[in-house]
Order: structure tokens, then C-alpha cells, then sequence
């Protein structure tokens, strides 16, 4: 039952991962990169590590977030 | 041509990092380097040294506390060189030359009503996981982003622009350097008291003076990082 909670969550990040890399819009790459932190905060918090998890949770899927959005609107939505 | 040059590149890069993850001990395996050598120490002995029951800001701020020290130096470092690039000054253009964001819109008054309506338990939480760090998960670190979140939120509603503050820049300043500053301090104070930079008394009757450390640190790494955080969006939105 753990091994396949851990399984699935490994799964998502690598499509989640793939989804970020191949996405044009920036906008949705935010968007599922934050997705992509909030994945591996339950995994951090699975496997016992509730300091990174609350770490991965504010920053990875808050803060950065926010920085690359704003990032975003002070160039362009869609990459060439 | 590029095709195989990529493939042989990730191959190349893949390989040894697939050969080393499988090299790794398996998760909780008590012989693994990581569980035998000071770890042991840490956890054994950890609390009753350092007088945190959390081991892992026990080894943030006591065993580790000059990578600690680190850490926020570079943190800061991070918001200085943004406003370095961001300031006026900058030799070939004015910050004012950049791509702008356009007219922003109007906050929604439903937006604003929640960040109004939740913003005081955000601010007790943020306190509670930055005072009961060295107790359970958390710490500065993480309470100081919880707070910087805050801030930015509340700076979605009080107000747009640099002509109303809600802090005073210089102020403001000496806040985002808290984190350098309470470690600078505390480092001091354990040079005096025990010869050695960032160290701790270790009488046991000095138990809450070791305590009070920990909490000086935990409260400047909180303040220094949500500063951190709102000066960032704020120097990124063009304020």
C-alpha cells in the first residue's frame, strides 16, 4: 500500500515533469510546475520528512511560483 | 546531426546517475553511512545537547548553524542582486525601459474580502510554526515563507505603488538583513560565552539561554525571509 502510494506519486511527477518541458505556454508550465512541487510534498511528507515537505509546499509551489508568474508578465505568455 | 549528439549527451549524463541511484542503501537500511556516522550522534544525543527536540533544526541551527549562516547570506544575496538589477542605475538603461506588466486589474472585491478574512490566522500560523520550530516541523525558514506569503497577499490589497509604502525603505532594509543580523549576533554572543563563533553554552542551568538562541535565530530567519520574499515581488511587479 505505501510502495504503491509512492509509485503512483512517481508516476505523476514524471508526467507532470514531461507535461513542464513539452508545454508552449508558459503560463500552464507555471502552473503544473507548481502542481509538480505540491506531488512531491506528499511524497516528502509520506516518506518522513514533514520539515522538507512544509518547506516544498510554501516555497516550491508558493513562492517560486509567484516569481516565475511575475516573470511571465514582464515578458511573454508563449514561448517560440 | 543533432539528434544523435543529444541522445548520446542524455545517455551519457543518464548512465551513471541510473548506476548510482541503484548503488544507493535502501531506505531505512541501518547500516547506510548516512544512519552510522555523527547521525547517530544527532539523534541519540540531539535533543538533550541542543535542547530541540526537532533533530532537524537541532542540526539546522546548532550542529550545522555556520551552514545555516550560509544559507541566508545567500538568500539575501539573492534580493541584492535583484535590486541591483532592478535599480535606476544600471549602466545602459533605466529600469523603466523594461517590458512592463500591463494596466494590472482591479482586485476583485471577493479576493480581497478572503485575504482580509483569513490574513490573521495565516499571520498565527506563521508565528506558531516559527516559534515551535525547535519543537516540531518547522522553523524559521519555513514560518518566514508562510509570513512573506501573507505579506504579499496583503500587499495585493493595501494599496498599489511606491508612494505608500507600508514600511519604510530604510526600515525595510534592516528587516530583509534580520536573518545575517540575528545569526551575526547569536554568533557573537556564543564567541564570548564559549570561544567559539555560533557556539552554545553547554551547562544544562543555561538551558533557556540556549533556548533563547535558537528562538533569536528562528524569529530573524522568519522576519529576514518573509521581508526576503515581499521585497522580491514587490522589486519583480515594478514598485
Amino acid at each position: 500500500m505505501s510502495q504503491a502510494f509512492d509509485l503512483v506519486m512517481l508516476a505523476l511527477l514524471i508526467a507532470m515533469a514531461l507535461a513542464v518541458a513539452r508545454s508552449k505556454d508558459l503560463l500552464a508550465a507555471a502552473i503544473i510546475f507548481s502542481g509538480y512541487s505540491l506531488v512531491m510534498c506528499l511524497l516528502w511528507q509520506h516518506r518522513g520528512a514533514p520539515d522538507v515537505a512544509m518547506t516544498e509546499a510554501a516555497i516550491g509551489a508558493g513562492v517560486t511560483t509567484i516569481l516565475v508568474l511575475l516573470a511571465i508578465g514582464r515578458t511573454r505568455r508563449r514561448e517560440k | 546531426m543533432k539528434k544523435p549528439l543529444v541522445a548520446v549527451t542524455l545517455a551519457a549524463a543518464a548512465v551513471p546517475m541510473l548506476i548510482g541511484v541503484a548503488a544507493l542503501p535502501r531506505p531505512g537500511d541501518p547500516t547506510a553511512p548516512a544512519h552510522t556516522h555523527v547521525a547517530a550522534h544527532y539523534i541519540e544525543a540531539g535533543a538533550r545537547e541542543t535542547g530541540a527536540d526537532n533533530r532537524v533544526t537541532a542540526v539546522l541551527l546548532n550542529y550545522r548553524a555556520f551552514d545555516t549562516f550560509g544559507e541566508v547570506l545567500v538568500i539575501f544575496a539573492a534580493l541584492a542582486a535583484v535590486i541591483a538589477v532592478r535599480s535606476p542605475a544600471t549602466p545602459g538603461g533605466r529600469a523603466d525601459d523594461m517590458p512592463g506588466p500591463g494596466p494590472g486589474l482591479p482586485i476583485s472585491p471577493v479576493v480581497a474580502f478572503i485575504i482580509r478574512l483569513t490574513a490573521p490566522f495565516i499571520a498565527l500560523f506563521g508565528a506558531f510554526v516559527i516559534f515551535r520550530g525547535h519543537v516540531s516541523p518547522g522553523g524559521g525558514f519555513q514560518g518566514g515563507v508562510i509570513l512573506g506569503a501573507l505579506l504579499v497577499l496583503l500587499s495585493l490589497v493595501l494599496g498599489r505603488g511606491a508612494e505608500r509604502p507600508l514600511l519604510a525603505v530604510p526600515l525595510a532594509r534592516w528587516l530583509q538583513a534580520a536573518a545575517p543580523l540575528a545569526f551575526t549576533g547569536v554568533g557573537l554572543l556564543g564567541l564570548a560565552l564559549t570561544g567559539a563563533l555560533l557556539g552554545y553554552p553547554a551547562e544544562p542551568e543555561r538551558h533557556a539561554l540556549r533556548e533563547l538562541m535558537m528562538i533569536t535565530l528562528d524569529v530573524g530567519i522568519g522576519i529576514g525571509g518573509a521581508m526576503i520574499i515581499l521585497g522580491l515581488f514587490l522589486e519583480m511587479r515594478g514598485d
